[in-house]
């Protein structure tokens, strides 16, 4: 039974209401995403069908051509593999520090002082934050004295400078500590108010039951602040799919670093209909989180 | 209940995180906000004649002409003092837009185009082919270019691009007072050069200073050596069908510019800091070390606009004795940047505009001011600069031109050749490297 209020204003109000952020919505959202969807299946011209840049006797998936680039050409794959490799690295490394340090934190004298210090990059612009981190990675050639205080540092203790963002090897990683940097604070923030809202009774309960304080932390707090870890690692999961600023202000993709949304971003003038078609791989590969952390909001205002 | 303040903090993270990383923002951080009226006409019409001068070809004071160029700074301060005898004479007010980035210019192109476009390459000939005007049609006086320069910015039988600024690339910056205290003599011919560098690395001396840092753009500067290396070694038609397509990147002279580039790009003894030197150093920390004390190396293949960052750097060094460029030797042909004039607008003023640069007081006032080179004919002996005078002199007496291999290319050949090279000196096998530019050459020029 609806409430009598609601009853007499009808069902045309709600949509009223509803109306100006629907509106704003097709506008800016639904709109581009269908136009995004159609200029991916044209070529670079955006006007003939994508099948006009194939190439007689080498493979071609017809109108879906643009999607054939976007997941077999090696510059693709390796953007595949290096963004697996974010995933797999940065999401879990951002989530542990943000907890380490919302548990430590926790049990500081001048708790707000430390959460700030540690939030602080998420409040410089990524691309400033790219600028001071090729900084830090910066390698003098020749005699010159190193700048780079990493490599300064190297120097120092008698070993040789690193060219920590041209080496293949590390370079990756050099990027995803960046990456750990500038977002663990914002997990820590999140996690911190997850563990402040603990009820005291049961954390009470579990020590006068004689849990030392690992047992706390894995029998008791854990379980309780699953849900809030479990979106924050969604949304990291989100995050680290678009990643972007940190390596086109770093190595510009160079060395071996491309991700997927760098490749979108060279392609958009060059190539309209292949950077579109990446954009639509980059949707479909956010949308499955997207909906689960919504599902995940709804669960828990059920509970509530 | 408390949930309920967990909550709270989660939904502010997820809008936090949704206005996070996105490409979009960077492209508005890139984009150099639009200058309005960088250059205010000054209010002072000319006096009531009549007849408005014969140079503003009908634009009233008071027209606004909108201008779009990757200039800002000093470099945009001179482009004002070469408009300025227009904007005075004729009052028209100049709204410029300042961008680096391809992306913002497309934008702007399919939305509100500017009257003029200045650009680094002719690629926005092919992009907008039909949105251009052709230049005949705005007044532009082709006689006052070579004709490369005309058929460079000619599509499909239209005139579209005429370039403004020009700089010669195929230069090696050198200090003579080095050359002087090891007996080194100035080379003439590619041999030469070979011989001068082996002697070099004998002497125990690093011959080159190379880097090619630069961002997103890193590579330019190997492609530009090896560009040198193929004039040299094959000449400049041999660079042309590269260029068009006719010859593939993995052809064997293309192979041939590579192993020599490589030899003299990956060693210790020849380079600064050997292949990890050349990968990491910024393409302008490169052009510093011949000239620091001690010098780091002998010589730097770079722009001309080299001379001008070290005496920025070096401010008590003076041209001529302390540093100074020879030719790259034995190019037959010289490689070069330029800045192209394109035409979206029919306007009084933007007709003005067009006829004044590609006239004989736009030409005069550009090597006056010395705003690198004016590829306009008349613009020879004009120069007030030394420096200026000795490229504006290499640059007639070249023996043929070819546009900078990278600014002429579809971006993702261009791309895909930086990322060979870079490939090649991580230790990649050649061939492999070149293969694989190939590929995106036929791709993108099909």
């Amino acid at each position: 039974m609806l409430p009598t209020n609601i009853k007499r204003q009808g069902r045309l109000v709600p949509w009223l209401y509803l109306a100006p952020a629907l509106v704003i919505m097709l506008i800016f959202i639904v709109f581009p995403i269908f136009n995004t969807i159609s200029l991916s299946l044209k070529d670079k011209t955006s006007t003939r069908s994508a099948e006009a840049s194939c190439v007689a006797g080498e493979p071609c998936w017809g109108a879906l051509e643009n999607y054939r680039y976007a997941l077999t050409n090696p510059e693709m794959t390796q953007a595949l593999r290096n963004n697996a490799r974010w995933l797999m690295l940065m999401v879990p490394g951002t989530v542990i520090v943000g907890l380490l340090f919302a548990l430590l934190a926790d049990q500081v004298r001048y708790e707000s002082l430390a959460k700030s210090i540690i939030f602080m990059p998420m409040a410089i612009s990524f691309v400033g934050a790219g600028i001071i981190w090729r900084f830090v990675y910066h390698i003098e050639s020749g005699g010159g004295e190193q700048i780079g205080i990493l490599n300064a540092l190297l120097v120092q203790l008698g070993a040789s400078p690193v060219a920590f963002l041209s080496n293949p090897a590390i370079n990756n990683y050099a990027l995803m500590i960046v990456g750990v940097w500038l977002w663990a604070g914002f997990c820590m923030t999140v996690l911190s108010a997850a563990i402040k809202g603990l009820p005291t009774e049961v954390l009470e309960a579990a020590r006068v039951d004689g849990a030392n304080g690992w047992q706390l932390f894995w029998r008791v707090m854990l379980p309780m602040i699953a849900p809030t870890l479990l979106v924050v690692t969604t949304t990291m999961v989100i995050n680290v799919l678009k990643i972007f600023d940190i390596v086109f202000v770093m190595t510009g993709g160079n060395f071996g670093t491309e991700v997927i949304a760098n490749r979108m971003f060279k392609l958009i003038v060059t190539d309209t209909g292949r950077s579109m078609a990446i954009a639509v791989l980059l949707i479909v590969l956010t949308i499955p989180l997207v909906l689960f952390n919504m599902y995940r909001f709804r669960l828990q205002e059920v509970e509530e | 209940m408390k949930l309920k303040s967990v909550l709270f903090v989660m939904v502010i993270g997820l809008l936090l995180a949704a206005c996070g990383p996105k490409p979009a923002d960077t492209v508005v951080t890139q984009a150099v906000p639009a200058e309005p009226a960088a250059t205010e006409a000054p209010a002072p019409q000319p006096p009531a004649e009549p007849s408005a001068p014969e140079m503003c070809m009908g634009a009233q004071p008071g027209d606004e002409l909108t201008v779009m160029y990757v200039w800002s700074g000093a470099e945009e301060e001179k482009l004002n003092a070469i408009f300025k005898p227009l904007v005075d004479t004729c009052g028209i007010k100049i709204v410029a837009e300042s961008t680096r980035d391809a992306a913002v210019v497309d934008t702007r192109v399919q939305s509100a185009p500017p009257d003029i476009l200045f650009w680094p390459s002719t690629a926005p000939v092919d992009l907008y082919t039909d949105k251009l005007v052709p230049l005949d049609t705005v007044g532009a006086v082709a006689e006052n270019y070579a004709s490369y320069w005309v058929d460079l910015g000619t599509k499909n039988g239209k005139w579209l691009a005429v370039p403004v600024k020009a700089d010669i690339k195929s230069i090696i910056w050198y200090s003579p007072a080095q050359f002087e205290a090891f007996g080194y003599k100035v080379p003439t011919t590619f041999e030469e050069l070979d011989a001068l560098v082996e002697k070099m690395v004998a002497d125990g001396n690093v011959p080159w200073s190379m880097g090619m840092e630069s961002g997103a753009a890193t590579g330019w500067t190997g492609s530009d050596f090896i560009q040198d290396i193929l004039l040299a070694q094959q000449g400049p038609e041999y660079v042309s069908k590269i260029i068009s397509g006719e010859i593939p990147y993995n052809d064997a002279g293309v192979l041939q510019a590579y192993q020599t580039y490589y030899k003299w790009a990956s060693d210790p003894k020849y380079t600064v800091g050997g292949a990890e030197g050349t990968l990491n150093t910024g393409f302008l920390d490169a052009i510093y070390k011949p000239f620091a004390s001690p010098a780091e190396a002998m010589m730097v293949k770079q722009s001309g606009f080299a001379g001008g960052e070290i005496i920025k750097q070096f401010p008590n060094l003076v041209y001529g004795t302390d540093f100074d460029f020879f030719p790259f030797p034995g190019a037959k042909g010289m490689q070069g940047g330029a800045d192209f004039m394109m035409v979206f607008g029919t306007s009084n003023a933007t007709k003005a505009m067009v006829a004044y640069l590609t006239g004989p007081e736009g030409a005069a006032n550009w090597a006056q001011v010395g705003f690198d080179l004016s590829p306009n004919k008349l613009a020879a002996g004009k120069y007030a600069d030394a420096q200026l005078a000795k490229k504006g002199e290499a640059l007639a007496n070249a023996a043929g031109f070819t546009p900078d291999i990278g600014d002429t290319i579809p971006a993702p050949f261009g791309e895909a050749e930086w990322k060979a090279i870079i490939e090649v000196l991580q230790g990649g096998d050649i061939q492999t490297a070149l293969d694989k530019a190939a590929q995106a050459q036929a791709e993108a020029l099909r």
